[in-house]
């Protein structure tokens, strides 16, 4: 088992660079998880580390070796494709079962490890099947009993559950948790899905054009993110950003006006001037009414989940505030409100994303 | 009732969209089918009606000596012809299919412009090329046999030359067959097998083969049915001959047909021919399928 180690690792396209200098680190059995929008560089940075992709720059390590010239088989690592990538004309058994019939693994070691694969797996029955007979979670198995049979000491996970539904993927993200414990490798997962990448990490990595924005647990880039992307980007729903003016500022935080209201930040280093343009950021559960002060709102529809609910409203200047609300369930509907939030829960963005803290 | 009548009518829409199709096909195929079939039972010249003869065309033709020469030199062209041109076609989509983006469309045009010509260029192209005085190919063939050759005059050269005329105008379209099956195979299952530690030759083995056996199964019983219906190039080539060690069946029947006015008899060999090629590549197509299963 080995940890994986990038030290500034670049990635050009002709002039294009799509991965620019990147430096990570998943410790040994850990989960890492790459996390970002579309074309943030996510899986071309997981291409480099399987060795499917030539590294323009920067060096890659598993488990302490160098292996940025080295070919994919002999990396110690297996991948699994967002398309499954199974051999159609084999079943279940020769497609987990490949790598060591390529390396004439004798028979007997052969079966018995695509046995103990399959079991682990729930795969048993099916392993005279051919792909084609089997569901979209079914296969999505094989792919992974492909890569234990390997027995590798990392394991890659490119988008595995996108291409399927709603209920199954939940199943799967708790079966791969279940997995990890199990076996106990490295994991590195791409994901464009932040609830994925939160459910399933140890280490989330959140990308975007190709830099890491930042890098931690789960739970810490949700309580603590260093810029607007990642706090804008991790938590569902969203968090909510209003444009303000800074009138007031004192040792324990800032006073900023807002969407003709005002909110208070806390703030323990440098503080911006007054008049100052930032950004505030709230997460919908630390919103709340109240009587006076916060930002006036227009409520629009609830989103009602049972025990909890999301209501959307405006604010003065068109922008869609969402706040989490709990407990009462009788409408707010078209009501003019004041929304609060305590000022050790307001984040404070400059113009440009970094955080004020 | 509403159900029946709109039952009734749906039908009479279906026949009417599809009876064109039926009234050409019988027309064109069935009834010279049927005709051919009667042809042969009976002494008729080409045109104009003949005298029931029942199955003297077929005791004639089984002891015809050119009938089993002519059949022979079918089997034998078939051989020259069919893995020969599947092997080659392939070998060229896989060194296409590496090729990238401009240079993959020049190399796929050189490769599929014979196709595009008509046969009697192709072997206008290829007489010259051959000729035994002026050939620009002569060179190598002295090269090669130590003096020039007439190949098209020689009994041992003219079916391999043939054979070879008839690879270099047909390939193109196979080789564009093959490039196609290649491109329906995901990236990612060769991406799979190279993490899995799959040599270059196991790739090939492993995901190329199986995966294309489908395209490879088409194309040869598709060259299987051509080959086995040579006339053209024989016909403008070598005439068959020397000495009717090129004569092939389709040329009999050329030649009792137009040459010698035996309608019924050339119905008989085309009747024969016909039988031939259907048992043939449905036992051929069976045989790849089961083959292609196995694997």
């Amino acid at each position: 088992m080995s940890g994986v180690k990038l030290t500034n690792v670049k990635k050009m396209f002709g002039a294009h660079a799509v991965i620019k200098d990147v430096s990570l680190e998943v410790p040994k059995g850990e989960f890492g998880v790459f996390v970002g929008p579309s074309g943030c560089g996510k899986s071309t940075l997981l291409r480099m580390i399987a060795g499917l992709e030539e590294t323009s720059g920067g060096r890659i390590e598993i488990g302490g070796r160098d292996v940025t010239e080295v070919e994919p088989a002999k990396r110690g690592v297996a991948m699994v494709f967002q398309s499954y990538a199974l051999y159609p004309h084999l079943t279940v058994a020769e497609n987990m079962g490949f790598s060591l019939r390529l390396s004439r693994a004798p028979r007997a070691e052969r079966e018995e490890k695509v046995r103990e694969a399959a079991r682990i797996l729930q795969l048993t029955d099916h392993l005279d099947k051919k792909p084609s007979d089997l569901s979209g979670g079914q296969r999505q198995r094989v792919a992974i009993g492909r890569a234990i049979v390997r027995q590798p000491d990392v394991f890659l996970f490119d988008e595995p559950l996108s291409n399927l539904d709603a209920e199954l993927r939940v199943q799967m993200r708790l079966e791969l948790t279940r997995l990890h414990r199990q076996i106990g490798a490295t994991m590195i997962y791409v994901t464009h899905d932040q609830v994925e990448a939160m459910t399933l990490a140890d280490d989330i990595f959140v990308l975007k054009g190709g830099h890491v924005m930042q890098a931690g647990r789960p739970l810490g880039l949700y309580d603590d993110p260093d810029n607007r992307f990642v706090a804008g980007f991790i938590g569902s729903p969203a968090m909510n950003f209003v444009d303000a003016v800074v009138t007031a500022s004192d040792a324990t935080g800032i006073t900023a006006r807002a969407e003709e209201g005002e909110l208070h930040a806390a703030l323990g280093g440098p503080k911006p001037a007054v008049g100052a343009r930032v950004v505030l950021g709230i997460r919908p559960e630390h919103l709340s009414p109240v009587e006076a002060g916060g930002l006036p709102v227009t409520v629009e529809v609830a989103e009602e989940l049972g025990g909890s609910s999301f209501v959307h409203s405006r604010s003065a200047s068109g922008a869609d505030i969402v706040f989490e609300r709990r407990g009462s369930r009788d409408s707010l509907e078209g009501h003019r409100i004041r929304l609060g939030a305590p000022a050790d829960k307001v984040f404070a963005f400059l113009p440009e994303g970094g955080r004020l803290r | 009732m509403a159900m029946i009548r709109n039952r009734t009518r749906h039908g009479l829409v279906a026949l009417s969209l599809v009876l064109p199709f039926v009234a050409i096909f019988a027309l064109v195929f069935a009834y010279p089918l049927f005709e051919v079939v009667r042809m042969s039972f009976t002494d008729a010249p080409l045109i104009g009606g003949g005298e029931w003869v029942g199955l003297d065309n077929y005791k004639r033709l089984f002891a015809d000596k050119l009938f089993y020469r002519s059949l022979q030199n079918n089997g034998y062209f078939v051989l020259l012809t069919v893995v020969p041109t599947t092997v080659i076609a392939l070998t060229i989509a896989l060194a296409v299919n590496r090729l990238s983006g401009r240079m993959q469309a020049l190399a796929l045009v050189l490769f599929f412009t014979p196709y595009v010509l008509p046969v009697s260029v192709v072997t206008q192209i290829w007489a010259w090329m051959l000729d035994f005085q002026f050939g620009v190919l002569q060179p190598v063939i002295e090269f090669v046999t130590g003096k020039p050759v007439p190949v098209f005059k020689n009994p041992f050269w003219v079916m391999p030359s043939v054979a070879v005329v008839t690879i270099w105008w047909t390939n193109g379209f196979n080789v564009l067959l093959f490039l196609a099956g290649l491109r329906n195979i995901p990236t990612e299952l060769y991406e799979a097998a190279q993490l899995d530690g799959a040599t270059r030759a196991q790739l090939f083995r492993r995901v190329t083969w199986p995966l294309l056996w489908p395209v490879t199964a088409l194309v040869l019983t598709l060259q299987l049915i051509l080959q086995l219906k040579i006339f053209d190039q024989i016909y403008l080539l070598s005439e068959g001959g020397p000495f009717n060690s090129s004569y092939v069946l389709l040329l009999m029947v050329y030649r009792e047909a137009f040459q010698l006015n035996n309608g019924g008899y050339a119905a008989a060999i085309s009747l024969v021919l016909f039988l031939l090629i259907v048992v043939i590549s449905v036992l051929q197509f069976q045989i790849l399928r089961i083959g292609g299963k196995r694997k």
